[in-house]
């Protein structure tokens, strides 16, 4: 019940703030300008149609996962810093409710994100047959990745000292989870197919590939989707176990 | 006999090898306003987080309602806090805000927003209700706090320089809703201020903390009496006209020394101020004002705290 007032209050406090809508403006503005690119520009109609939409659906994924980051990352720290969380720590509400409602929020601008990636993903993919394993695709893979970003940011958040080190933390950690996902040749080795598969952004981006690219069967190529599971198996519960305990008055390691 | 409300056991907090708070006790009654005050850095607001449970004490524990600390939700379903620092929501209305934090304890939709309304009245901002927080004054936003710490009607409510910042009229505005909070309500208030006209004002009782320990406790009379410098001088401010005669008035009085400056006269006594004051009256010459060294609340908060920097 109080984890649905927070979420609720959070959510209104996201998306009437204009912080919420902005986001979604800015990411809509840069996938409308992927999809012209990928739609007409010469050196990239050379890609195959499901390589248009396999690459504005990476972007979709990569942005809105980005993005729930970065208001997770800022949902604790950023209340302390503008000192409006002692005042819901001094409520009864547990420290749990708190989390969870704040994690609900995050995870709003996904789902906000992955609605306004739809029409981008039919407009590319209509003729082919891929829109609706691309909107699946995006719901389950894209909803893994920012589920367990949105915990991590969450963890980061509520540990870091201020605001701007939460934030800046959970941009590289980012940066560096995604970074690999640019590397084409590195699944083809045995050594570079474990990092993919280890790493649950490129595993998840890989999969991603591969359905929709190379037209394996869902089933076909699952163990990549072990990596994105396990990250957001293991985020929620670090966040259910250590998040009661890190969510207080001050941040940084050693605090209060 | 007031039920008690508040009772702390050796409380004591320590960051580190640093010591904040040093085994603090105190009891509080119920309709009581405590003055909680000392130096910037004596340990008050941490004291105050401590019993409002959102730092855990290093030692000793306390009960508020009768909740032992080791319940922290029940003790915060019992009390009110006016962060020092509270921050708000600026996009937020007062009576969103409000109604929010009354969900928040418990209550329906429907209750919150009916106590929303009810405090936004008592606090003076009933016509504000629908105004965005950002749009508020200061002394408007310390109304809110202080309307947000009762939304669950508790039994202690902890304040935390609720005046800082505020202008003289905002100031009478915070100290008459401390009033009015615990003499309407019965509820105990424990007021954290470096304000001590204030605290003389409103507050029954004081607790002096210096380096994290309590210097001196009890009523504003017992404390300053007790604790107070001697009241061998003090200052008449009387008409300007009326200046020579009064000083040669107690000039004639044996033991008295008079310092004169503009119309105030700084008068020494080893036989106090009584002889001197009666005097003045007799002589027919009209009292402006008269205060006696030693007899307020910041004498005896500087005698204890060594001249501590409040």
């Amino acid at each position: 019940m109080s984890a649905r007032v927070i979420a609720g209050q959070e959510c209104r406090d996201l998306w009437l703030s204009g912080r919420g809508p902005v986001l979604t403006f800015v990411y809509s503005v840069l996938l409308s300008a992927v999809t012209y690119l990928a739609a007409t520009n010469r050196i990239l109609n050379f890609l195959e149609q499901r390589e248009s939409v396999n690459l504005v659906l990476q972007i979709a994924v990569a942005v809105g996962v980005l993005l729930t980051l970065v208001v997770a990352a800022d949902a604790i720290s950023g209340e302390r810093e503008r000192g409006t969380l002692e005042s819901l720590l001094l409520t009864p509400v547990s420290r749990g409710s708190i989390v969870l409602g704040k994690l609900v929020a995050a995870m709003s601008l996904w789902g906000a994100a992955f609605v306004v990636a739809l029409p981008y993903l039919w407009v590319l993919g209509k003729g082919v047959a891929v829109v609706g394993k691309a909107v699946l695709l995006a719901l389950v893979v894209g909803t893994v990745l920012a589920l367990s970003m949105a915990a991590v940011g969450l963890l980061i958040s509520a540990r870091s000292s201020t605001n701007k080190v939460s934030l800046a933390a959970s941009l590289f950690l980012l940066l560096a989870l995604f970074a690999p996902t640019q590397l084409p040749a590195m699944s083809k080795s045995s050594v570079g197919d474990l990092l993919v598969r280890i790493n649950p952004v490129t595993a998840g981006i890989h999969y991603i590939g591969l359905v929709l690219v190379k037209g394996h069967t869902w089933a076909q190529d699952l163990s990549y989707l072990i990596s994105p599971v396990v990250a957001v198996v293991v985020a929620a519960v670090a966040l259910a176990l250590a998040g009661p305990r890190i969510v207080r008055l001050t941040g940084g390691v050693g605090s209060g | 006999m007031p039920g008690v409300t508040l009772e702390a056991r050796e409380l004591s907090k320590w960051f580190g090898s640093r010591t904040a708070v040093d085994s603090v006790s105190f009891t509080a009654y119920e309709g009581e306003v405590i003055g909680l005050l000392g130096p910037n850095g004596a340990g008050k607001t941490t004291t105050i987080r401590m019993l409002s449970t959102v730092l855990p004490p290093t030692g000793g524990d306390f009960t508020v309602a009768g909740v032992p600390s080791s319940q922290p939700a029940g003790i915060r379903a019992r009390i009110g806090v006016l962060p020092e620092s509270a921050g708000y929501p600026m996009f937020q209305t007062g009576l969103e805000y409000l109604t929010y934090h009354g969900r928040l304890f418990g209550l329906s939709r429907d209750e919150a927003r009916q106590t929303a309304v009810r405090l936004l009245g008592q606090v003076g901002l009933a016509d504000r209700a629908q105004s965005r927080i950002a749009t508020y004054s200061r002394g408007m936003r310390q109304r809110l706090g202080i309307a947000r710490a009762l939304v669950n009607n508790p039994s202690v409510v902890f304040l935390d320089e609720p005046t800082l910042g505020l202008d003289p009229a905002g100031q009478r505005e915070i100290l008459t809703l401390v009033r009015m909070i615990a003499e309407a309500r019965g509820t105990t208030v424990v007021l954290s201020t470096h304000t001590l006209p204030e605290v003389e004002q409103v507050c029954s009782s004081v607790l002096i903390l210096n380096e994290g320990k309590v210097v001196v406790s009890g009523s504003v009379a017992e404390v300053t009496s007790t604790e107070a410098a001697s009241r061998q001088s003090g200052r008449l401010r009387v008409p300007p006209e009326e200046v020579p005669r009064a000083a040669e008035v107690l000039r004639r009085l044996p033991g008295v020394s008079v310092e004169v400056s503009k119309d105030v006269l700084t008068v020494t006594s080893a036989d106090g101020m009584n002889s001197m004051l009666s005097a003045v009256l007799d002589a027919g010459i009209v009292l402006l004002s008269f205060e006696v060294d030693g007899a307020r609340l910041s004498d005896a908060f500087l005698a204890m705290t060594r001249g501590g920097t409040s």
